[in-house]
């Protein structure tokens, strides 16, 4: 579910933003220090291999077809941090070239689809990959990976104001979740496939067995998904809620109080005042990107 | 298939005015819209027909196919659609049409830089605008290599298409697995000529930076057009709300 520009509300794709610009310098981090440099060109090819890879259609549900969604697959072959890079430069590529997603979104869909979605595609193969479970964390991994970026979509409209009523935001939950099916039995057929070509293309996971620990952390992540959804059809999304706790009221004071001596019916404009708290989100997000950035380039030159 | 991924590179190679103009530019001008337009709440209709006005001017001057731009810019449609038509059976018109608007002139500003804008330029602004160098690089190799990839798999399709495989009365299982290693072999293929490429340019001295042939430095003209650009934009934006 890609998020086209002029649906998300200005504190959400900020905010999205701020979240997904460090998170994915972090993976560029990882990866380039998984990877050397030269590795550069698979993380291209193995992207445009996911374009090209949507080409082939596979039978699943009733006389429908369905094609690879590839965050899990990615994740699982060349490791979670060298995927969100992959998924990023994808998620790119569909908003500037093909319409596929906004520009000011891209926070947004970076975090569902390339963070949020790569992660959790692959925490229950990092879990139980190794085991007798393989097969079944290998499905959990394409499951969670489409189910979790479409719930973040969802509940990031549903803060955005969009009106969606309770009933479609439930069967919508369901739909995501036949999705989610379809991508698990997709990722299992593939990665199998590919296991019996090459071996050593697929990850091994590491830690086996952990299966109390993995429970909780699968339970978490999909609480956490269906929670936001169900708690989030508020009447009218941030802005309502943050007018109920009085947020509102207080930030108007705060931009009222400096300019008090002159001009307050001018700020009390509520264009402006709309304005002033967007250029505040924009700068907060950026202070925060670059602090981030700031810390994860000097760890990364001591590592 | 793959001609849908070509149209855009190819309208992207065009000679207009608004082709030459510089890439870092139009990429801040079309942040400037975007910002303008997401940031518009409620939407009226003035301001809507203004900003569709102004993608219309950088239309004319690039000399793009008018239909088939616009047809272009409509593959939002039916994602806005469908949350439009929600609300509206919500009995909230104004919010629905207002949410058409956005989306649909969003997405014919980012079209219009992407469709005058060369890729390597295109990368080249937003380098400029401080996108962390490894992200590009992968995008750089990921756009290189779409269009072969995309091909490759649809000769695969076609390959398997003659040897019957729609004909076949096959089990599902039986489909499935033969989906599944289509897509190995894509993989496969996909993965070694990645490893041939890194070889190829390692020898070739590749250490993480691709140098641009021509450096290019904002003119004049570049600079006027920012102008132009971002004052309209602002006064739209802001005009209507004094």
């Amino acid at each position: 579910m890609h998020i086209p520009d002029g649906f998300l509300a200005t504190p959400v794709w900020a905010a999205a933003g701020a979240v997904s610009v460090p998170g994915v310098a972090y993976c560029a981090r990882r990866a380039h220090a998984v990877l050397e440099e030269g590795r550069i060109p698979l993380m291209g090819v193995m992207g445009a291999f996911v374009f090209a890879a949507q080409m082939i259609n596979f039978p699943v549900g009733v006389g429908t077809s369905g094609h690879l969604v590839g965050g899990a697959l990615l994740a699982m072959t060349l490791g979670p941090a060298s995927a969100c890079l992959v998924m990023t430069a994808i998620l790119t590529v569909q908003a500037l070239l093909f319409q596929d997603g906004g520009v000011l979104a891209l926070g947004a869909n970076v975090l569902n689809m390339a963070l949020a979605g790569v992660f959790a595609g692959y925490l229950p193969f990092q879990l139980w990959g190794g085991g007798s479970r393989r097969k079944l964390a290998i499905w959990l991994g394409g499951f969670f990976s489409v189910f979790v970026s479409a719930s973040l979509a969802m509940t990031e409209l549903l803060l955005s104001g969009i009106p969606i009523p309770t009933g479609v935001a439930l069967l919508s939950l369901v739909l995501f979740a036949i999705s989610g099916a379809m991508e698990g039995a997709i990722t299992v057929a593939a990665l199998d496939a590919l296991g019996r070509l090459n071996p050593s293309w697929v990850r091994t996971s590491q830690t086996a067995g952990k299966g109390g620990y993995g429970a909780l952390w699968v339970g978490a992540v999909l609480l956490a998904c269906v929670g936001i959804l169900i708690a989030s059809p508020l009447p009218d999304g941030l802005e309502k809620l943050a007018e109920s706790l009085g947020i509102a009221g207080r930030a108007s004071n705060l931009f009222k109080s400096p300019l008090s001596d002159y001009e307050a019916s001018f700020v009390s404009a509520a264009w402006l005042r709309k304005a002033l708290a967007g250029l505040a989100g924009l700068l907060a997000t950026y202070l925060v990107c670059l602090a981030a950035g700031r810390m994860i380039a000097k760890r990364g030159s001591k590592a | 298939m793959s001609l849908k991924y070509a149209v855009i590179d190819r309208w992207s190679q065009g000679q207009s005015v608004f082709h030459r103009l510089d890439a870092r530019m139009k990429m801040t001008a079309l942040l400037v819209y975007l910002l303008s337009i997401a940031t518009l709440k409620p939407v009226r209709a003035p301001e809507m027909i203004a900003f569709g006005v102004l993608i219309l001017i950088g239309m004319t001057l690039s000399a793009l196919p008018i239909g088939g731009f616009l047809l272009r810019g409509a593959v939002v449609l039916p994602f806005t659609g469908t949350f439009a038509a929600i609300s509206a059976f919500g009995g909230q018109t104004d919010f629905a049409v207002g949410l058409v608007a956005k989306s649909y002139l969003s997405a014919l500003g980012v079209l219009l830089l992407a469709a005058t804008t060369p890729m390597p330029a295109l990368l080249h602004a937003a380098q400029w605008l401080k996108v962390p160098r490894v992200l590009l690089l992968v995008i750089q190799f990921l756009y290189r290599y779409l269009f072969i990839l995309v091909e490759q798999a649809g000769r695969m399709r076609q390959a398997a298409l003659c040897r019957g495989s729609a004909l076949s009365k096959r089990s599902r299982g039986e489909r499935m697995s033969s989906a599944a290693g289509m897509l190995s072999v894509l993989f496969a293929r996909s993965y070694e000529r990645a490893e041939g490429i890194q070889r190829a340019m390692l020898s070739r001295g590749f250490h993480g930076q691709i140098p641009l042939l021509t450096n290019p430095a904002a003119r004049l003209k570049d600079w006027a057009f920012a102008l132009c650009a971002v004052a309209a934009t602002l006064a739209i934006r802001l005009g209507g709300r004094l």
